[in-house]
């Protein structure tokens, strides 16, 4: 098949998935279909790349040469019909007025007849940035459907209070992948925003999939957060409906944008700001956090915040060079640093994962503010790493969030002993987030070594930012690494806690750990064929050597991958019981991790990691960052206005 | 020569010199303390006879991960002087230091853990320098790698004079000496319990020393890239940087950990982040 059928049947999939699976109500089919259509999905996903060949980019209409027409206004008005009924009936106010806003504004370029017909064979775009969204989402996507098979079942049994919905969440998920395959090849901007749009609502629906007043809240504080980033969207698509070629994105983003195309850009940045969760929109992507952990694996992973950089990363030869460029860098490092410091301080792994995740996004929003093309392989190479180990970090804690009822790190203690083939996926996800030379740690040296051509104080302040954040990385992912690796005798009901994963949640997770093993191996192969072409492409810059690796960096780099699985491997070879007890002061420590105390009574040993209290308070700091961020946002929008 | 040959020099000879300097150091504090102080070669003794001690195992993951803290070591050292990425090297540098207190946390254990949390602090407080250091010496130079750095005619220390200054606090903590020794000591009137390897016992220990020795002759690595003009004059800016140590040492008690992290960043901050900030603008 061709390339553009091909990505015409990787949307529309998905979506015919998830309108199958609303109808079934049946389990065993439902999960059937389930992993059937993730799947397929999995191998049309590596069809389109194998068809897309080598080339450096191709333009295409939908099959049959049709054009979008009017299709793309109805399906606006759905979608807002939608929200403000949704809304309405939750007496939620707010984002119905934003809905509407973003709908006026179409239907008034629509009416007023300003909106310029689109070239019906450009209306998508699939180059090698889209081939890496595509294979993140096509690959991690379904991995993530497949695993809540098993960790729905799960959450339902330790969680009753809870009404199932099963069947739309199942739904949700698969309109979700067909979204964002959607976005990411699309060229044409007004078709993007309706993309943007449909993973903006079905990311509201799985946040509030429990239906608490809880989650409600979180759901539409991420809907009105987003339709805010829809709005800045639709109001791009406004200053560039009257500019030549401005609504084909390709064409915007050849080059540094003029003058006349400086505030659209801003925009659009602006957007993508609010959807990779940015400070200071941080808060809808800790609050997403209460979900069931496949919607956090999903939104952290393979979609939703990755469409904000990836939309930033296509402006980014736009903004290269521009004060604007330089704001919308800072509004990425100021939060990578910030929710560095918040994440240090926190105790729920999933929120530390999140924190995580924010500033993993804001490295990404920094490189494509800047705009070199290390800078860009930077962006790029942290997007495969951060989807592959988030993805499986966040599916682990799933598993052990539903076998130990507690997302608390401190309960994690002795994890090794008591899940070890779970830790050993749990290790390598951590490994693959923050362990040199692991992608993500390959990607800070790069930028660290980019920002040194970066003139001035901002370069400065930019390599200060690096300095320290990356040290707080080291400090969080550290405390959970000793928790994990501690070592304690069990008892029999301990013992049996793994054997109660289900068979859906080993194989997925058992295949994003390989996932991450092959790309750290294979970092040099994705480097030269894949992320080193699309920087030099989009920037049209001289070809250059991006990661140069010495055999002996290579020896280096291969052991690291392999030495916590082995030490794992190692400690499950050799169970701890076995072994002597701990010094105690004397007293000898006895069996079952307590410790002898006065007129011989015992003590059990409870042992908590820092969060550095009274040195850094995570929630002024989250504050600090969310001011710090907002002030930076705010000049940025308005030197995209006013600068010349 | 081949640079290569330089890295595996250092694997053979850093345990020398990293040995000879701490039978140096107890000499030395010994004889401020008013003490004669065991032999020169007392750290290999000392090594030597704890290879032939019986290994009491808490957690026998500890040992492959101290292993790895050692050839990590041995292995930053190697690659900095076979010309990899210094920055780079800053990296390979932390992930060998993690490794120790993995290897300690993981006894589970009330002081270990408490040392190995400490240690924590002690990476986190000392890292930006390092990264800083070595962005610093790269934007100076104009070059990433050790034998370019010592090629170029830029002179280093005089360029980043607020990092060498910042070098010396660093080392201390890296050093492990007082006052800022939270997470080990070596000094039986501070401390019964020497924290981070507590639960290590024969072998384990040894590795540990082993690790520091690297740890020391790397940090004297990171001094001759200061230094850049004359490695005798590297060395000895260490040497002196370490005598000061000594005396620091035996001068001072230890502080809370959040005074540590507190004045180190303030100062990394200060001075690396002012070194860098006047390059910048400066042009350079």
């Amino acid at each position: 098949m061709s390339l553009p059928s091909l990505v015409a049947a990787l949307v529309a999939l998905p979506a015919v998935v998830g309108a199958i699976l609303i109808l079934i109500t049946r389990t065993p089919l439902r999960n059937a279909l389930v992993v059937i259509g993730g799947v397929a999905i999995a191998i049309l996903a590596v069809a389109t790349v194998i068809s897309f060949g080598n080339t450096s980019g191709v333009f295409f209409g939908l099959p049959g040469g049709l054009a979008p027409g009017k299709a793309l206004i109805a399906v606006e008005i759905a979608l807002t019909i939608f929200v403000v009924v949704i809304s309405l009936m939750n007496r939620r106010f707010l984002a119905p007025l934003l809905a509407v806003a973003q709908l006026g504004i179409s239907l008034y370029l629509e009416i007023a007849g300003k909106m310029p017909e689109p070239d019906p064979s450009r209306l998508f775009w699939f180059d090698r940035l889209s081939l890496v969204m595509v294979l993140v989402v096509g690959l991690i996507g379904p991995l993530i459907c497949i695993n809540a098979i098993g960790y729905m079942r799960a959450y339902h049994r330790a969680s009753p209070m809870i009404v199932g919905r099963r069947t739309v969440f199942f739904s949700l998920l698969f309109v979700f992948l067909a979204g964002m395959f959607g976005l990411v090849v699309s060229n044409y901007l007004p078709m993007m925003l309706v993309f943007w749009e449909i993973t903006t609502i079905c990311s509201f629906l799985l946040i509030g999939y429990t239906r608490t007043d809880e989650t409600i809240g979180y759901a539409f504080r991420a809907l009105n957060m987003n339709l805010l980033g829809g709005l800045g969207f639709g109001l791009a698509i406004v200053l560039l409906s009257n500019q030549p070629n401005g609504l084909d994105l390709a064409k915007l983003t050849a080059g540094p944008a003029s003058a006349a195309l400086l505030p659209a850009i801003a925009l659009l940045a602006f957007a993508g700001i609010t959807k990779s969760a940015q400070m200071p929109f941080s808060s809808w992507l800790i609050g997403a956090m209460y979900a069931p952990s496949p919607t956090s694996a999903l939104l952290h992973s393979s979609t939703m915040v990755k469409a904000g950089v990836f939309l930033l990363l296509r402006l980014s030869p736009a903004m290269s060079g521009s004060t604007v460029g330089y704001l919308v860098a800072f509004v990425g490092m100021l939060t990578f640093l910030f929710a560095s410091l918040t994440a240090v301080t926190e105790q729920n792994t999933k929120k530390v994962l999140a924190y995580s995740t924010i500033g993993s996004l804001g490295l990404i929003v920094g490189c494509a503010g800047i705009g070199t093309p290390e800078l860009a392989w930077v962006g790029v190479m942290i997007i495969i790493f951060h989807a592959l180990a988030k993805g499986l970090l966040f599916l682990v804690i799933g598993t052990i969030e539903n076998r130990l009822y507690t997302k608390n790190m401190e309960n994690f203690d002795a994890l090794l002993s008591l899940m070890p083939r779970v830790s050993i996926l749990f290790m390598i996800g951590i490994a693959g987030m923050f362990i040199a030379p692991f992608g993500v740690v390959i990607a800070k040296w790069t930028a660290i070594r980019a920002f040194l051509e970066v003139p001035g104080a901002a370069g400065a302040a930019l390599i200060l930012i690096m300095a320290f954040g990356s040290s707080l990385t080291i400090f969080y992912w550290g405390k959970l690494l000793i928790k994990v690796l501690s070592a304690r005798r069990q008892t029999d009901y301990e013992r049996s806690i793994e054997s109660r994963v289900s068979r859906y949640e080993w194989i997925t997770e058992g295949a994003m750990a390989v996932g991450v093993l092959l790309a750290a191996g294979g970092v040099g192969v994705i480097s030269d064929q894949v992320v080193g072409p699309y920087a030099l492409s989009a920037f049209s810059a001289t070809p250059r050597v991006f990661l140069a690796l010495d055999p002996v960096m290579l020896i280096v780099m291969l052991s690291t991958v392999l030495l916590l699985p082995f030490v794992a491997l190692f400690s499950w070879l050799r169970p701890t019981y076995d072994h002597a007890d701990f010094y105690a002061s004397g007293r000898s420590a006895n069996v079952g991790h307590v410790m002898g105390a006065a007129l011989g009574g015992i003590k059990k040993v409870t042992l908590r990691n820092y969060y550095l209290d009274g040195v850094i308070d995570g929630a002024l700091m989250f504050r600090a960052g969310t001011v710090a961020c907002g002030a930076v946002l705010v000049a940025m929008v308005t030197a995209g206005m006013v600068v010349r | 020569m081949n640079p290569a040959v330089y890295g595996i020099l250092f694997v053979v000879f850093a345990p020398v010199f990293g040995g000879l300097l701490a039978g140096v150091d107890r000499r030395v504090s010994a004889r401020m303390q008013g003490r004669v102080g065991p032999p020169l070669l007392q750290p290999f003794y000392d090594v030597g006879k704890l290879f032939q001690k019986t290994t009491r195992q808490i957690n026998p993951i500890a040992e492959p991960l101290l292993l790895a803290h050692v050839g990590y070591m041995a292995a930053c050292g190697a690659l900095l002087l076979g010309g990899t990425d210094l920055i780079f090297t800053a990296f390979i540098f932390a992930l060998a230091a993690l490794l120790l207190i993995l290897a300690a946390g993981s006894a589970n254990s009330p002081f270990s853990f408490t040392g190995a949390e400490r240690e924590l602090v002690v990476l986190l407080a000392s890292e930006p320098f390092f990264i800083l250091m070595m962005a610093a010496v790269c934007k100076v130079t104009g070059v990433s790698s050790f034998g370019a750095v010592l090629a170029s005619t830029q002179l280093v220390a005089v360029q980043l004079p607020g990092v060498v200054l910042a070098f010396l606090l660093v080392a201390t903590i890296k050093l492990r000496k007082s006052p800022f020794d939270i997470s080990i000591s070596h000094h039986p009137h501070q401390e019964l319990v020497s924290g981070l390897t507590s639960d290590m016992s024969g072998r384990l220990l040894a590795y540990v020393e082993l690790g520091h020795w690297y740890e020391s002759a790397l940090l004297c690595t990171f001094m001759v890239l200061l230094f850049n003009w004359s490695v005798p004059l590297g060395i000895a800016a260490f040497l002196v940087a370490y005598a000061l140590e000594v005396l620091v040492d035996n001068a001072t008690s230890r502080i809370k950990w959040q005074l540590l992290l507190r004045s180190t960043w303030v100062a990394t901050f200060l001075l690396c982040g002012g070194n860098v900030l006047a390059l910048f603008l400066l042009g350079r």
